[in-house]
């Protein structure tokens, strides 16, 4: 559906472009991208300390230019954009790498934010005092429920991204498990532990630097 | 479904030996009742919601506990949270007030009356009143008030019954009540037990551990000349329950062993004046205590867990009631209560926390005319540790006829602030160093914080830090009892209640090692709102059916208005995707189920042989959240709804012995997740010999 409204009005500025200026034959490749990405890990179980789970506290860098993870060995340059860790998300600006970027969380539908609004405030990473997306439950993009042990995204919170390279990018988390499915509540504590800290999210990313996501 | 037809069948043999019996196959209108108005009135002329169940029922239905029979009530149900409490009117249990003989038992756990502590064996009756009553009762009766009566003094009558059942359940029970010339007395005793069970399988941890419970009672009433009568009750109440629990730690599973210990006493001397069914006027003292006491000790380690609450209730009051004449009645009275509560759980257990309240009420009945009847009541309460309160309530019945009447009540009913949401004093050192101030203590703990350097930052709400208020409800019920004949009975209510400054936590202020830090405020509104539907029906001399429905619908106002205004999203199941919620996709309060209903068979001959099936009915209730916005409104955030079917029957020998059998959840209804309460199918044998 969206992939259709993407061709057609890249068909309707093929036929605008041909009409203003016919002499030349224009390259017009559609700006909006949109993907949905599913088992990025975010410093997955390795074992546990003291009783409390850990990583091996490695973050996951992601671009949206390229649509894939960025080795490491990228992470003080501009090549990504959003990397996860556990809950917390940065993004590269601020202290968290050399790039422009920030974020804010935008609260409505991931279809309902159709351009960055005007009045908005990028907020940038502090770590580890404050992130750009706040990393505490119920305050930025997810919740933990103590009864449960699992972690769920907020419905109706869309992460508004400014990349490294100062474009625009609208994200979506859709789950924190492995295979984008959240264990039952009463699945075992290794379970839940086991399959979490897996990333599935859904993005637009706008690669002609302005604000609009239509 | 096979039981099923073997238990009709049972039923059916039972009715056809059964011979025409003595027994009246009308229904009862005449039941007096006193709860509804504090004085007593037969339950044909009070215009408000109020039912009785009484001993017979409760033994028919081989009832042990309070839970049991509520359970079986139309419009209330039982919640299994900090044990079994009770909703009325999709009011929680802790906006309910629970009465034994007039006077309000204590002993609540994060608001929950456990019912379970009550035994049934030794009550006469009991009365049910819905709606707010708080202009008689104060505090707590929001959404209705349970008043346990059990002096049975004067009936000259004494009893033993022995009952055995599944999972070792033994209930033992003896009452004695006798008349000496101006003498009543009453006592009776009663310990009860389980061995627990477990309803997953293999598993280390009971889901009920073994508990054991006895309660105690005595009473005496002295009738002094004419106008004068004096007497005192008393009763006491145990339960000592096991504890062990098994925590997994770096894979190794380590046991802590422990037990729950809780003891509850009461009670209440009076001294009452009576002038020509005129003037009567009644002084009571009533002293109760609960104590609680939680150990558990790990195996080879120091420390363990250990929790004591010590709560103390004292309280004198006057009532007199004075009938002006035929046509106007005048009910006043006053009293002063005092609280105290000592707890590890606010502070050290020596640190005393005390509430003293004083309060008057007076109501007004006033016959208009033969068919209409208006009641008004007032009620203040002056509290020492918060805001006081003022609780009015009007009442009207009109019978156009002897076969209908209609009723309208409108309340407010009040739930002052509890010791946990004043003085609480908890730091969680393990999870997250969280800490959670009660609103009389969290200013100067902040202060302390702030000077230790430890607060990172407050945030807007603890500005607004300030005393409690109660928490505070309307209720309107609206109903109509129509009598069809002299064996037919059908009732509806129409009820709605509106919460406002109910209590909730909120985070105040961070700490700089990242724990947050909790207080309580006047935040929340809510709705309840539904019908309730009964119908009684006698057939023959030997059958009668009963059956109810009740319709309910609850929310939070503040959620009604976020999806109003499109401020509230739910998640796709399938594509994980979020969208705009819906009014209709939002499933309001937790725990309450949107239909319940009851049909009740009972049989019973003249010589006391008699059979019941009771079909109960609990449509899908909402558990807990979770697809991140906090609320009910997916599919598999509910529970299961599902029937329950009890059944039991009564084989009396003679005049002295009497044999009772029954299985309840016959058809072995188990819900592990969301039913821990319920063990499946139980069957019991009970014995009872009357001397």
């Amino acid at each position: 559906m969206r992939i259709s409204r993407i061709i057609g009005s890249a068909m309707l500025a093929l036929v605008v472009f041909q009409a203003c200026e016919k002499n030349e034959a224009p390259v017009v490749v559609p700006t909006l991208t949109e993907k949905t990405v599913s088992g990025i890990p975010a410093d997955t179980i390795v074992g546990l300390v003291n009783g409390q789970p850990v990583g091996a506290g490695k973050y996951t860098f992601f671009s949206f230019e390229t649509n894939a993870v960025v080795p490491s060995t990228d992470s003080n340059s501009v090549k990504w954009d959003v990397a996860v860790r556990g809950t917390t998300i940065i993004t590269n600006g601020g202290n968290s790498g050399p790039g422009v970027g920030g974020a804010f969380v935008y609260v409505g539908t991931f279809d309902d934010l159709k351009t960055v609004p005007k009045d908005s405030v990028f907020r940038q990473d502090n770590a580890p005092t404050s992130y750009a997306v706040p990393n505490t439950s119920n305050r930025g993009w997810y919740v933990y429920s103590p009864v449960s042990m699992l972690i769920t995204p907020i419905p109706g919170r869309v992460l508004v991204f400014k990349t490294a390279k100062g474009k625009y990018a609208k994200v979506e988390i859709l789950n924190y498990y492995k295979g984008g499915v959240t264990p039952s509540a009463t699945a075992t504590d290794a379970e839940k532990l086991k399959n979490q800290r897996y990333y599935s999210f859904r993005f637009a990313y706008q690669a002609d630097g302005t604000v609009n996501f239509k | 479904m096979r039981v099923f037809f073997q238990t009709l069948f049972l039923l059916m043999t039972t009715v056809s030996f059964a011979q025409r019996g003595t027994d009246s196959s009308k229904i009862n209108l005449d039941e007096v009742v006193v709860t509804a108005t504090r004085t007593p009135r037969s339950m044909g002329n009070i215009a408000i919601p109020v039912s009785v169940v009484s001993s017979k029922t409760l033994y028919q239905s081989g009832s042990l506990r309070l839970n049991d029979i509520l359970a079986e009530q139309t419009g209330i149900q039982v919640i299994d949270n900090f044990g079994k409490g009770i909703q009325v009117q999709g009011l929680s249990s802790e906006y309910t007030l629970i009465l034994i003989d007039g006077e309000p038992l204590i002993g609540r756990t994060a608001g929950v009356l456990d019912l379970s502590k009550i035994t049934v064996k030794n009550i006469r009756k009991i009365e049910i009143v819905k709606g707010p009553s708080s202009s008689l009762y104060g505090s707590e009766a929001m959404g209705g008030v349970i008043n346990i009566i059990t002096d049975r003094a004067g009936q000259n009558k004494t009893d033993l019954g022995l009952r055995y059942g599944r999972f070792n359940t033994v209930d033992g029970n003896l009452n004695f009540s006798k008349r000496i010339n101006k003498t009543d007395l009453a006592a009776s005793l009663n310990y009860n037990q389980s061995k627990g069970y477990s309803l997953k399988p293999n598993a280390v941890q009971k889901t009920v551990e073994p508990f054991r419970r006895s309660t105690q009672n005595l009473s005496i009433h002295q009738q002094l000349g004419k106008q004068w009568k004096a007497g005192a009750s008393f009763r006491a109440n145990t339960s000592h329950i096991d504890n062990t629990i098994f925590v997994q730690n770096l894979g190794t599973t380590i046991a802590s062993k422990g037990f729950e210990k809780n003891e509850e006493y009461n009670l209440t001397p009076y001294l009452q004046f009576n002038k020509e069914q005129k003037i009567k006027s009644i002084l009571r003292g009533y002293i109760t205590g609960f104590n609680a006491l939680q150990q558990l000790n790990v195996k080879n380690a120091t420390g363990g867990y250990d929790d004591r609450f010590r709560q103390l209730f004292a309280r004198v009051e006057n009532q007199t009631d004075w009938q002006m004449n035929a046509h106007a009645a005048f009910t006043a009275g006053a009293g002063i209560v005092r609280e105290t509560v000592r707890s590890n759980r606010y502070d050290t257990a020596s640190t005393l926390r005390t509430n003293t309240i004083a309060y008057f009420f007076a109501q007004h009945e006033q016959k208009i005319s033969s068919k209409l009847t208006w009641i008004g009541g007032l009620r203040f309460d002056a509290n020492q540790a918060y805001a006081s309160v003022w609780s009015p309530k009007i009442a009207f019945q009109y019978k156009p006829s002897d076969k209908v009447k209609l009723n309208v009540s409108y309340g407010r009913g009040f739930k002052a602030p509890d010791f946990r949401q004043l003085y609480l004093n908890f730091t969680n050192v393990a999870a997250g160093a969280y800490s959670v101030f009660g609103s009389e203590v969290a200013v100067s703990e902040l202060k302390r914080l702030s000077t230790a350097q430890l607060l990172d930052q407050t945030t807007a709400l603890a500005g607004n830090l300030s005393a409690l208020k109660p928490e505070v409800s309307g209720g309107l019920n609206a109903g109509i009892v129509y009598n069809l004949d002299a064996s037919s009975q059908f009732t509806a209510n129409i009820f709605r209640n509106d919460l406002k400054n109910m209590i909730v936590t909120d985070v105040i202020a961070f700490k700089k090692n990242g724990g947050q830090i909790y207080s309580y405020f006047n935040l929340k509104r809510a709705l309840t709102r539904g019908i309730e539907l009964g119908a009684q029906q006698k057939i023959g001399q030997l059958i009668q059916l009963n059956t109810g429905y009740q319709y309910l619908y609850t929310a939070d106002k503040d959620v009604l208005q976020s999806i109003k205004n499109g401020e509230v999203f739910q998640r796709s199941l399938t594509s994980g995707q979020a969208y705009r919620m819906n009014r209709s996709d939002y499933g309001g309060l937790p725990n309450r189920s949107r239909h319940t209903a009851n049909l009740k068979f009972n049989a019973e001959n003249a010589k006391g042989y008699f059979s019941t099936i009771r079909i109960i009915y609990r449509s899908r209730w909402g558990t807990s959240d979770l697809d991140g916005n906090g609320l009910i409104n997916r599919a598999d955030e509910y529970a299961r709804g599902h029937v329950q079917v009890n059944t039991s029957i009564g084989l009396p020998l003679n005049s002295h012995w009497k044999f009772m059998a029954g299985i309840d959840n016959l058809f072995n209804y188990k819900d592990i997740q969301f039913l821990p309460g319920n063990p499946g199918r139980r069957a019991y044998l009970d014995i009872q010999f009357i001397f």
